[in-house]
């Protein structure tokens, strides 16, 4: 862990140099590849620290973020942080690529109805609790107090649909870090993948109230087409890529990992564009692979495993460099209140709710859904672009959410599947 | 979007370059060109603003960062070769040999085109000057991979080929300095100025060469390996990128740096670079082809001039090469003919000025190489016949991959 730290010192004293150096220059040029390179090494390195000190390695990757970060030592512009969106697109694209990988028929089949069960309880009471709790805020959020009690309650709905989002990134890089393998880790895998599609409709649905209680009308037709365009466009545009994948791997044979960031590049952006799920879409492109041809299931498995180092490292530092600490200060008590609500009540939604079979599955699987990042900062800037009134208070709002989220969900998820006895390793070749 | 496209674009033609449709029998011209990389040049300026107009010029502005990465990883590459035991084992007279190909083609190409160049621009002599000198530089530049491929295939003795291959990695020496010369002369306002930002591009690869170094040293894990890599490479690169210095150069002296204090560890930052050489190459020269403006009349009148000058260049600074290593280093003959393909280095040469020296003449720099690089690399083809001889010329074209560096 000595070498980490004066490696990653060593580090950060070459950006200070490289910092202060740009000052003496009338002009700067575009910082997105310096932000790309000193994040992927910083996290590389703060995460080797954060192993040696018992944390996951993806803790490491966002606190580093954090400092060389433009909210911290600055270090690292802003303009460089916002270049890299793309690279997180691209990260969450694969990373969803590898998780279908591992959703073969055999697993939905066997917890497919469990896991929805638990999941409907869990998001409802979570979303309930929010929900109340949002309302009950109003006077203390400024952006609420002057709506009407409809209007208020229609947005409290909305928040409080972003807050129970959880993070399946998170879940599948803990999970690639520490080589979980078994029932408990399938069951937490499949109940964030679940959970966000929940979310989704459920978001989709919010938004459609949220607009018709500041006279935009309801169109429900519009809004179920919407949600299924979402969902099941996604899935379809993934069936139509995992075609693609197939076509291209027994016809070319060469040049895959070439081949696959492209069509991650294209499930990211088209995807945003077209207004589909990205991640739904990889999703449902690696499981169908899987699914049809397991042995090419296989090699984009290990095709993606082989950079997941670099993408998981690059994708958390870069999410730490993007956290804005001043949301933490100005609404920061609101935010700290609803993360402990939204803790507890998927705390006792679990407790109550989760299969008797499994008595870890009581104890350990809230631990696994704290943590938020990338849906939900999703989720908030859809709300800025789509309420321009008042999304950007909310933004902030989740942004400090996620930023609390972030710190303590990663240690938690490691945690529950330590408890639970699944983890193999932590030295996996090419993980997080 | 516009990365989306450019990475969709090189996928595709990733497809078409594999696929047994382009048969090397059928189109030997176009799977020449697919496998030295050259086709993604061709589709780069196809896409590009100046033709087809489906990445705008502010598309490419905001991709600079991904041409920053390919010309950093392309400097670390070449100064990775650049190991200080191998070369103070070769004899003086292969140095005077690559010198005397390299700045026989230079000064061909370079004094005569000064004139025209000063003519059309009405620019200052000294930008005319920098701009002749870079064309210059890119055409003291020969890419040895049809040698690598020949002698790979049987086609040449494996002594001459690497004879070749030897001479055509020293010349890179010679287009860097000249790059640098141009830069000093070009980048900045004034001549200090510019050779201050050239030292801050050398400082700079250095401080990453040897912190790369240090951060490699007891790397064993290959992935870890392979991410510091990357990480070290773009480090160098966006720091370039970011103080507006020569990323070229700033990775040049940084894997040069790492080549001297690295040991083994630089071995092993090579061959984990080899891994991302070609799929960063053809996103390089593919951002380069969009860079093209088609319709710079000016610069298609003296494509002609450039490509027949350096051949001339070539054939007789070969011939003299040949007489000043022949006793040292196995040669074929007619070497000159050996060295008519251009490579990838002289568009990496023409970019970074284009990206540093603002005003047209980069532009028309740029131009007039890129659109050499292609004539050249199909002139190369039936060039190379000639120093095979008819008994060992193919019958058809190999569809082997190098990158035509």
């Amino acid at each position: 862990m000595k070498g980490a730290i004066i490696r990653l010192g060593l580090l950060v004293v070459l950006l200070a140099i490289i910092s202060r150096a740009q000052v003496l220059r009338a002009d700067a040029g575009t910082p997105v590849t310096l932000a790309a390179g000193a994040l992927l090494l910083c996290g590389l390195f703060a995460g080797k620290v954060a192993k040696g000190l018992g944390l996951p390695r993806l803790t490491g990757y966002l606190l580093v973020g954090v400092a060389v970060g433009p909210y911290a030592l600055g270090f690292i512009p802003n303009a460089g942080v916002k270049g890299l969106e793309l690279v997180k697109g691209l990260a969450v694209s694969l990373i969803a690529l590898v998780a279908g990988t591992e959703l073969r028929l055999g697993l939905i089949r066997r917890v497919g109805a469990r896991v929805a069960l638990l999941c409907a309880g869990v998001c409802g009471l979570t979303f309930l609790v929010s929900f109340g709790a949002l309302f009950a805020f109003k006077p203390l959020l400024p952006f609420m107090a002057s709506m009407t009690v409809t209007q208020a309650l229609a947005v409290s709905a909305l928040v409080a649909t972003v807050v129970v989002s959880f993070s399946p990134t998170v879940t599948i890089a803990i999970v690639q870090e520490t080589s979980a393998r078994g029932s408990f880790t399938e069951f937490l895998m499949a109940l964030v993948i679940i959970g966000d599609l929940f979310v989704m409709v459920a978001f989709a649905l919010a938004a459609g109230v949220t607009k018709a209680s500041f006279g935009g009308g309801l169109d429900v037709a519009e809004l179920l087409g919407g949600v299924g365009w979402e969902l099941f466009g996604s899935v379809g545009v993934g069936c139509v890529l995992a075609v693609a994948v197939l076509v291209y791997m027994r016809g070319v044979k060469q040049e895959l990992p070439l081949f696959l960031v492209g069509l991650s590049f294209a499930a990211a952006e088209g995807g945003a564009r077209l207004h589909l799920s990205p991640l739904l879409i990889s999703l449902a492109a690696g499981a169908l692979i899987a699914n049809l041809d397991e042995r090419a299931g296989e090699r984009i498995h290990h095709a993606i495993q082989q950079a997941g180092l670099p993408v998981f490292a690059l994708f958390f530092a870069a999410a730490g460099a993007g956290l804005k600490l001043d949301a933490l200060v100005t609404v920061g008590p609101v935010a700290l209140l609803l993360v402990g609500l939204r803790g507890a009540a998927i705390w006792f939604s679990c407790r109550k709710l989760a299969p008797v079979d499994d008595p870890r599955l009581k104890r350990y699987l809230w631990m696994g859904l704290i943590s938020q990042a990338g849906v939900t900062f999703g989720l908030a800037a859809l709300v800025t672009r789509t309420f321009p009134s008042f999304g950007s208070h909310v933004e902030v709002l989740i942004v400090a959410m996620i930023t609390a989220h972030e710190l303590v969900g990663p240690v938690l998820t490691r945690r529950a599947l330590a408890a639970s006895g699944e983890i193999r390793t932590d030295e996996a070749a090419g993980t997080a | 979007m516009q990365a989306l496209l450019v990475l969709l674009s090189i996928a595709a033609l990733s497809l078409l370059a594999s696929s047994r449709g382009l048969d090397p029998g059928r189109f030997p011209a176009l799977a020449r060109l697919a496998a030295s990389g050259f086709l993604f040049l061709l589709m780069g300026i196809l896409l590009g603003p100046s033709v087809v107009g489906l990445l705008t010029p502010g598309n490419l502005e905001s991709l600079r960062p991904m041409m920053a990465l390919g010309l950093g990883i392309a400097g670390v590459i070449l100064g990775l070769n650049l190991e200080p035991r191998l070369l103070r084992l070769l004899p003086r007279p292969v140095y005077s040999a690559a010198l005397a190909h390299a700045g026989t083609a230079f000064f061909f190409v370079a004094l005569p085109l000064v004139a025209p160049l000063l003519l059309t621009s009405g620019l200052s002599p000294q930008a005319a000057v920098g701009a002749a000198a870079l064309l210059g530089a890119a055409a003291s530049l020969s890419s040895g991979h049809f040698a690598v491929l020949a002698y790979r295939a049987g086609r040449m003795d494996r002594a001459r080929g690497l004879g070749v291959a030897l001479l055509t990695m020293l010349d890179d020496a010679v287009g860097m300095g000249v790059l640098a010369l141009a830069l000093v002369l070009g980048a900045a306002s004034n001549l200090g100025e510019g050779l201050g930002l050239v030292c801050l591009a050398v400082l700079l690869g250095v401080l990453c060469g040897a912190l790369l170094a240090f951060l490699t040293h007891s790397l064993k894990d290959p992935a870890e390996l392979t991410t510091v890599t990357l990480g070290g490479v773009a480090l160098v690169a966006g720091a370039a990128a970011y103080l507006r210095v020569s990323a070229l150069l700033a990775g040049v002296a940084c894997g040069a740096t790492l080549a001297l204090v690295g040991g083994r560890t630089a071995e092993r930052v090579s061959r984990a670079l080899a891994r991302v050489e070609r799929p960063a190459f053809l996103v390089l020269v593919f951002l380069v082809g969009c860079a093209v403006h088609a319709r710079d009349w000016s610069a298609w009148a003296l494509v002609p001039g450039f490509v027949g000058l350096r051949f001339l260049g070539k054939v007789l600074g070969g011939k003299l090469a040949q007489r000043l290593a022949g006793s040292t280093l196995e040669l074929p003959p007619r070497l000159g003919y050996a060295l008519i393909a251009q490579g990838g280095l002289a568009l990496c040469l023409v970019a970074e000025y284009g990206m540093l020296v603002p005003g047209g003449l980069s532009q028309r720099v740029l131009d007039v190489v890129v659109v050499g690089a292609v004539v050249n690399e199909l002139l190369a083809g039936q060039a190379f016949r000639q120093v095979l001889g008819p008994a060992q010329a193919p019958a058809r074209a190999q569809p082997d991959v190098e990158v035509a560096t």
